[in-house]
Order: structure tokens, then sequence, then C-alpha cells
């Protein structure tokens, strides 16, 4: 009985599997009619992660951790090992900071300049900070602090921001919301130094609270320099505790899913292809289908050009 | 020149544009990194030059079946779901 099972299961799989006389010497896998359910299967799967993610976040979600003082720690890192001082963290570019995140949300666009024709140099000066040199640099959708550092790093633009010798204050505000239908957590990093030590005659508002909100999205980055006349005067560096950031963690990461799925998905299909290829190369068999090993090559270069997606992008 | 010899020449030709479409393809993925949108845009149009080539080859060498053109059609959908998984 047991046997018997066996044995039908071994049948199946071949049929399945492996091409012969009662498959039409093509795999069953490998008949339009699968590869017409694999395409249906896979699309139903994405329109299922989509819809669990937005009706249940907390279950289907994207992990998420970057948090304030890891960027200013990782920053000050890459810093340090080319020599350079350590930027001290700023309130006012923080705000700055978040003002800027908050402007991008609100008038949905991930660029520099706002539609409006706001500047990153508007944001820095109307949340009280007076500069002779000042700097943006912009991330969204990475999973970790260390992932966003990294990513600058690797960004001629965004390096040279975070590697100029010239900045002495450094402001951060990292932003979960929708960006533009999607998604977004966004990470806004402002350089600066500051005209004077005194401190700016703005009302500095929100002082002790946390520069991080949460609005749930994707990273981006934004890389931007500038040199200004030296205004008035400068938001002299508060020493609050200065902690904050976005921790998600939901049930199930849809990044992990959704690689897993389809890497065991592509796998499988080209495994059946080159069984194909070689049942057919060892008995001599001609067929009139497509070249199986061109094939085998398209899903590779498919799946290895989909290695370098991230999420994460920067400006 | 011999029969041998010009199918020899035409898998030849059909084989280097192949190679030329996939490592073409590939190094725009690796160029356009970071930009998920036209990594997205990359793949949709490597998979539709594979199913030209697909076709046009096997037009050539006078293989064209409807059945090969669905194949292809099908391979290359299979190539854009899998992308728009991974890029989810």
């Amino acid at each position: 009985m047991r046997y018997d099972g066996c044995m039908k299961l071994g049948s199946l799989l071949y049929h399945y599997l492996v091409p012969h006389e009662h498959n039409n010497h093509r795999a069953r896998a490998l008949h339009h009619e699968s590869l017409f359910a694999y395409v249906l299967l896979l699309v139903i799967f994405n329109l299922s992660i989509t819809r669990i993610h937005k009706q249940a976040p907390d279950i289907l979600g994207y992990a998420t951790d970057i948090r304030i003082e890891k960027l200013l720690e990782a920053t000050n890192t890459k810093r340090q090992e080319q020599g350079l001082g350590q930027l001290s963290l700023n309130q006012t570019l923080s705000q700055a900071a978040q003002n800027k995140a908050a402007d991008m949300f609100a008038n949905g666009y991930w660029a520099h300049n706002s539609p409006q024709g706001k500047t990153p140099w508007d944001f820095i000066l109307s949340a009280g900070y007076r500069y002779s040199l000042a700097g943006e640099n912009l991330a969204k959708n990475f999973d970790t602090s260390a992932a966003v550092v990294d990513a600058w790093m690797a960004s001629p633009t965004h390096r040279d921001n975070i590697l100029k010798g010239g900045y002495t204050e450094v402001g951060f505000a990292i932003v979960n919301g929708v960006l533009l239908g999607e998604e977004t957590t966004l990470v806004v990093q402002m350089f600066g130094t500051g005209t004077s030590n005194e401190r700016a005659q703005i009302p500095q508002v929100q002082a002790k609270e946390p520069i991080a909100v949460q609005v749930p999205q994707q990273p981006a980055a934004l890389a931007m320099e500038a040199s200004a006349p030296a205004a008035a005067r400068v938001a002299k560096t508060q020493n609050l505790p200065f902690v904050g950031g976005v921790h998600i963690a939901p049930l199930v990461d849809i990044p992990a899913v959704t690689h897993q799925v389809a890497y065991m998905f592509v796998g499988l299909i080209v495994g059946v292809l080159a069984v194909d290829a070689f049942v057919v190369w060892r008995k001599r068999l001609v067929r009139l289908t497509g070249h199986t090993i061109a094939h085998i090559l398209f899903l590779f270069v498919m799946i290895a050009g989909s290695l370098s997606i991230t999420r994460g992008s920067l400006l | 020149m011999s029969v041998k010899k010009k199918i020899q020449h035409t898998i030849l030709l059909h084989n280097a544009v192949l190679l030329c479409i996939l490592l073409g393809g590939l190094s725009t993925f690796f160029m356009a990194s970071g930009n998920k949108p036209l990594q997205i845009y990359t793949g949709l149009v490597l998979a539709v030059s594979y199913v030209a080539w697909g076709i046009i080859s096997h037009a050539m060498d006078g293989s064209l079946h409807r059945n090969i053109v669905i194949e292809y059609v099908l391979i290359g959908a299979i190539a854009c779901v899998v992308l728009v998984t991974i890029a989810l």
C-alpha cells in the first residue's frame, strides 16, 4: 500500500519533471498551461501580499530599524576614519530636517526642492539656524541605520557631504509615512556650520520632542550642499537627550518572503528546464519547442539583475 | 558557402545577438542600481527583447510555430512577474 503510494508519487513527478513519450517529450511542468498557471499564481501571490500589507501592516510589513543615535554614530565613525572632527547633533537642524520631511509627505514630492520652490536652505533658515555652510542628504526605504549610511558613503555626492571638513553640526529626521502612494521611511540629514555660537532668537518649540515621527513608508537619500553668505546668528547645539527613530517589526517581513518565493520558484523552473535540455540532448530528440538553454540563460540574467534591486534609494 | 557552414554561421549570429541582449540587460540593471523604477523598466525591456529574439530566431531558421511564440511569451511573462515579486 505504502509502496504503491510511493510508486504513484514517483510516476507523477516523472510525468511532471522529465520529458518522455507520455507527456509528448516535454515535462508537464513546462507545458503552456503549466507556464500560464505559474504566471497566474505569482500574480495572485503579489496581489495578496499587497492587500494583506495594506490591511494588516503589523502582520505583513517592511521591517525597519533606523535610529538617530545610530545614524549620528555611523556618520561620525566615517568622519573619524578620514581624520575629520565629529559632528555634534543640533536640535535646530534636526527640526529643519523634520520640517523638510513633513513638507515632502504633505506635498508629495521626492526632491531637494519642493514643487513650491522651497530649497533645503529655506527649511534650515526658517527653523532658526544661521549658517555659513550647509548641506542635505536624503534617503528613503532602507531597513537599518547602517544601510542608510553605507548607501550614502557609496554615492560620491552624499559621501562628499558626510566627509566635508567644514561642517561642525548635523541634524536628522526619520519619518515613516505614505509618499507618492508608497509606504516610505524617509531619512533627512542636514549639515551645517553656524555663523556664530549665539542662539538664534527664534523660539525652539520642539526642542524636547523626538525628531522622528511615525507615518508609514520607505527611505530615499538626497545630497546637496551649499555655501551661503553668512547670515545672522546660529542656533546653539542643544545638549538635550536626543533619541528617536522608526522601529517597525512586523510578524512577517515582505522582502524576506517575496525573495524566498521568487528564488525558489525560478530555481524549480530552471531545474526542470535543465533536466529537459539534458534528456533531449541525451536521447537526441527533435521537438518543435523554444531554445531551452536560452530560457535558462534568460532567467539567470533576470534573477542576477533583480539581486541588485533594493527598496532603498538616494536622490 | 556550404549549407552546413551557412547554418553554423546563422546559429553563431543568433547566439551572439542573444548574448548582447543578455549582457546589455544585466549591465543596465547594475548601472541603474538604486533606481528601482528604472531597474523594473530594464527588466521589462529585456523580457520583450528576449521574446522578440526568440521569435525572430525561430522565424529565420524556419521553425516558427504558434506554440513557440506562446512559449516565449509565457517565459517572458514569468520573468517579469518574478521581477515584480522581488521588487515588492
